[in-house]
């Protein structure tokens, strides 16, 4: 019998992929228009941006080389802290808790070829965010330097083992820690990383304080703030190394180096963490499926705090088992991680913001800064709502029989997964605005405005995200590939729609009543100003509470025609 | 065909399996029979290579395990209580990627992967997506995968699970089949009447250990019960379950 190379390995998802391009689904085509085009929008917004700069920057000849060469590096500095995280996660999954190991362990693959073909797919499940967000960068630069076709060779033979690199640290430190803790505890491994991950983020940008740059009227302090990001162990890098190479390729050279160095780096760690494969994985891996710890065991509090609220049972029963079941299941409530992380950033670029250097602007500015808040804020609870609420029916998954076979109806069921959803997504969100717009001082009226249209889009979207989950489960799949779904995009279109027509009817009478406030353009309000600010304000309420209530009693009826 | 020796599996304090042996020579069907929690499905992922044991010797066609694992896996056939299937692949090309990972060339996968869904009856399923199965579907492609590559030895656990009458017999006449032919055939079930029927000798675990060995009638002597007694009463009498005895007395 002949011994197959390890690509071989990688077949079961080439041919999954290609089925699924052949057998699509309901949703798939709508799905590939939005997300291609977003896709396509963000790329050329990259792409633009990094040929922009580029442009820019050739006008000041060494300096702007000086700012370019600095700049890749730093480019590749931010991509090796979330390539090595990334390797962590990842290498969990490949090599420890797939679900195909078991398939592939049983089987009589060798170990070298397991570990090869199980490290490609790392590498490539880790890297390939990056290389999307890259890929324009980098094109981007090319053309802004008119440079030559080898520039982007170079671009894919150094992009290729600057990846390998971080990802295999990630994995090692994975090896490391499955063998070291007990038992599964590898999963509260990732938590450990995300919420390491998420401070180191943040520590990172208080670090360099990008808000420098603003300080356009003294132009040293940009040198300093690139300057920060050297020390003496950048060298030893190999994002160094990674913007080193390309540098000289814009320039139509070659950086034998540090290419070398790349390249040699790539390859060792592949044979060093192969041969701590060869040693380890076997033992990690028996490891990982024992029974994990229950985790909440009890959970008293929970228990108390459901017992004093004024709910029936049955509806006491089902807020109990969905907080204690998410709370228990850490690759649900681990993603909310990096979501924090950018919410803090998101917070401390408030904080840091200097627009009273724009004097006769400052208070106009702030304002306006109040309805972007507002919109970001819509989208966050958007995003959590598809992730962590759209999917709250479909997570019942086989076990939803013991929901159907109960005296329960569908509508006190779908009802208690609104109210477990509402509150933690409406204190999110009411402390992430209300936290904003204090950083930012916005005039008081907005601050009271923003707080209610938040408070009523919350009603909207959970409500619509119970809804259309209800409309369109899918019973068979994880929470992530629900969210992805054919309702999942709906949804999103829907959330995003209603955003921005809620913005669009608060922030027109608050903008009236503003200029009326400050005198500015000898505004004044009359009583038909005040009906129409009144109107505004009531219709922005309206198509929320009707979303919600329509979302909702289309949920339920989706579930009780499941009977038929 | 396959010999396990002295086997021992911990968790932290706790001892799944202590110091088990079994032998199932060529050609026979072995029952591992034992209640719930006994250690059974511990010692079946041992024997397929995806539990490390914390002791003992595992020998399958006289491959140590341990120390040739690639040699002992290809001769074995392993189904999983709950089998991972790839969704997203057909039947057919399940079946062609399960016969490269035992080294099958590409000249004769074709014919033996046809062979195999003629003889579990799937072969008109064979271009569908595996997600569309029944679980008794899936439960048949996951054997035929396991006879695939021409195993010397099956570890089999709890095959009857979820097959309805007529599978359940394909299921059987198969493995007597592939006994007859030489293939040992270690099957971990409750399904003590299949047991009865099937197996050559049986080994019942109880909390990690072998409590009785032997063919059934052997099992029978063992628990002081007549040879006319039904398996499932010698089960309860070995395993502690004579409360339950009585009440199914009642």
């Amino acid at each position: 019998m002949s011994t197959q190379p390890f690509p071989f390995l990688l077949l079961p998802h080439a041919w999954a992929s290609r089925n699924r391009v052949r057998r699509r689904e309901k949703g798939d085509l709508l799905r590939g228009i939005v997300f291609g085009s977003i896709g396509i929008v963000v790329s050329a917004a990259l792409f633009y941006g990094a040929y922009w700069v580029t442009t820019q920057l050739a006008a000041y000849e060494e300096f702007g080389d000086y700012l370019l060469r600095l700049g890749l590096s730093w480019l590749f500095l931010t991509f090796l802290a979330f390539l090595a995280f990334s390797g962590v996660v990842t290498s969990l999954s490949t090599f420890f808790l797939s679900d195909d190991l078991r398939l592939l362990m049983a089987s009589p693959v060798a170990a070298r070829r397991f570990f090869q073909a199980r490290f490609a797919r790392t590498v490539g499940s880790a890297s390939w965010m990056v290389v999307i967000f890259m890929a324009p960068v980098l094109i981007g630069i090319g053309v802004g330097r008119c440079a030559p076709y080898a520039f982007y060779a170079t671009t894919i033979a150094t992009v290729v083992p600057f990846s390998i690199v971080p990802v295999a640290l990630g994995s090692a430190c994975t090896l490391f820690v499955v063998n070291v803790f007990p038992a599964k505890r590898a999963r509260d491994l990732l938590m450990l990383m995300g919420l390491g991950f998420a401070v180191a983020v943040v520590l990172l940008l208080r670090f360099i304080q990008p808000e420098r740059l603003l300080r356009v009227e003294s132009l040293p302090d940009v040198t300093d703030f690139f300057a920060t990001l050297q020390s003496p162990i950048t060298p030893m890098l190999p994002s160094f190394w990674a913007g080193e190479t390309l540098f000289a390729a814009v320039q139509g050279g070659f950086d034998w180096l540090h290419a070398a160095a790349l390249w040699t780096t790539a390859g060792a760690f592949t044979v060093l963490l192969g041969a701590a494969h060869a040693r380890w994985h076997f033992a990690g891996y028996s490891r990982s499926q024992e029974a994990p710890k229950t985790r909440f065991a009890r959970f008293r509090t929970l228990d108390l705090v459901a017992s004093a609220l004024p709910l029936s049972p049955v509806r006491r029963q089902l807020l109990v088992k969905d907080v204690k079941i998410f709370l228990r299941d850490v690759s649900q409530w681990v993603q909310l991680l990096p979501l924090l992380a950018l919410v803090l950033l998101y917070l401390y670029n408030f904080r840091v913001l200097d627009l009273d250097r724009i004097p006769y602007m400052s208070g106009f500015v702030k304002n306006v800064y109040a309805f972007i808040n507002l919109g970001m804020a819509g989208f966050v609870m958007a995003t959590v709502a598809v992730r962590f609420v759209f999917p709250a029916v479909s997570a019942e998954g086989s076990a939803f029989w013991i929901i159907r076979t109960s005296p329960i109806s569908m509508h006190d069921f779908l009802w208690s997964k609104f109210w477990t959803a509402l509150f933690p997504v409406l204190v999110f969100t009411e402390a992430l605005t209300i936290a904003a717009n204090q950083l930012l001082g916005v005039d008081p009226f907005l601050k009271l405005v923003a707080a209610a249209t938040i408070f009523a889009l919350t009603f909207a979207l959970v409500g619509l995200a119970c809804g259309l989950g209800a409309r369109y489960p899918r019973f068979n799949a994880d929470a992530t590939q629900a969210a992805g779904s054919y309702g999942g995009v709906m949804f999103m279109i829907a959330a995003v729609a209603l955003i921005i027509v809620s913005i669009v009817l608060v922030g027109w009478p608050s903008s009236m009543y503003l200029m009326a406030q400050t005198g500015r353009f000898s505004y004044r309000l009359t009583p038909e100003r005040y009906v129409m600010i009144v109107a505004s304000f009531s219709a922005a309420a309206a198509v929320c509470m009707a979303t919600w209530w329509l979302a909702m009693k289309s949920g339920v009826r989706a579930l009780d025609e499941m009977r038929k | 065909m396959i010999a396990v020796q002295d086997l021992v599996k911990e968790y932290g304090r706790f001892r799944a399996v202590d110091g088990i042996s079994l032998d199932v020579r060529p050609g026979e069907i072995h029952g591992f029979l034992g209640p719930n929690g006994a250690g059974k499905t511990t010692t079946m992922r041992m024997i397929a290579g995806l539990l490390k044991p914390t002791s003992g010797r595992i020998l399958v066609d006289n491959n140590d395990l341990e120390r040739d694992p690639e040699a002992a896996k290809r001769a074995l056939g392993f189904i999983p209580d709950r089998p991972f299937i790839y969704d997203k692949l057909t039947a057919g090309e399940f079946l062609t990627f399960h016969a490269g990972l035992y080294g099958f060339g590409n000249g004769n996968v074709a014919s033996r992967v046809h062979e195999m869904l003629d003889l579990f009856e799937l072969r008109q399923w064979e271009d569908q997506l595996i997600e569309s199965f029944s679980h008794g579907m899936k439960q048949r492609l996951v054997m035929s995968s396991a006879f695939l590559h021409r195993p010397q030895a099956v570890a089999v656990d709890e095959p009857m699970v979820g097959l309805d009458p007529r599978g359940a017999r394909l299921i059987k006449d198969v493995f007597r089949r592939m006994s007859e032919r030489g293939v040992a055939i270690l099957m971990s079930t409750h399904t003590l009447e299949v047991a009865q029927e099937m197996c050559h000798r049986v080994s019942i675990i109880q909390k990690g250990r072998i409590i009785a060995h032997g063919t059934v009638d052997e099992v029978k002597q063992m628990a002081g019960s007549s040879t006319d007694e039904h398996l499932t009463s010698v089960f309860l009498k070995l395993t502690g379950g004579g409360a339950l005895q009585e009440i199914d007395e009642i």
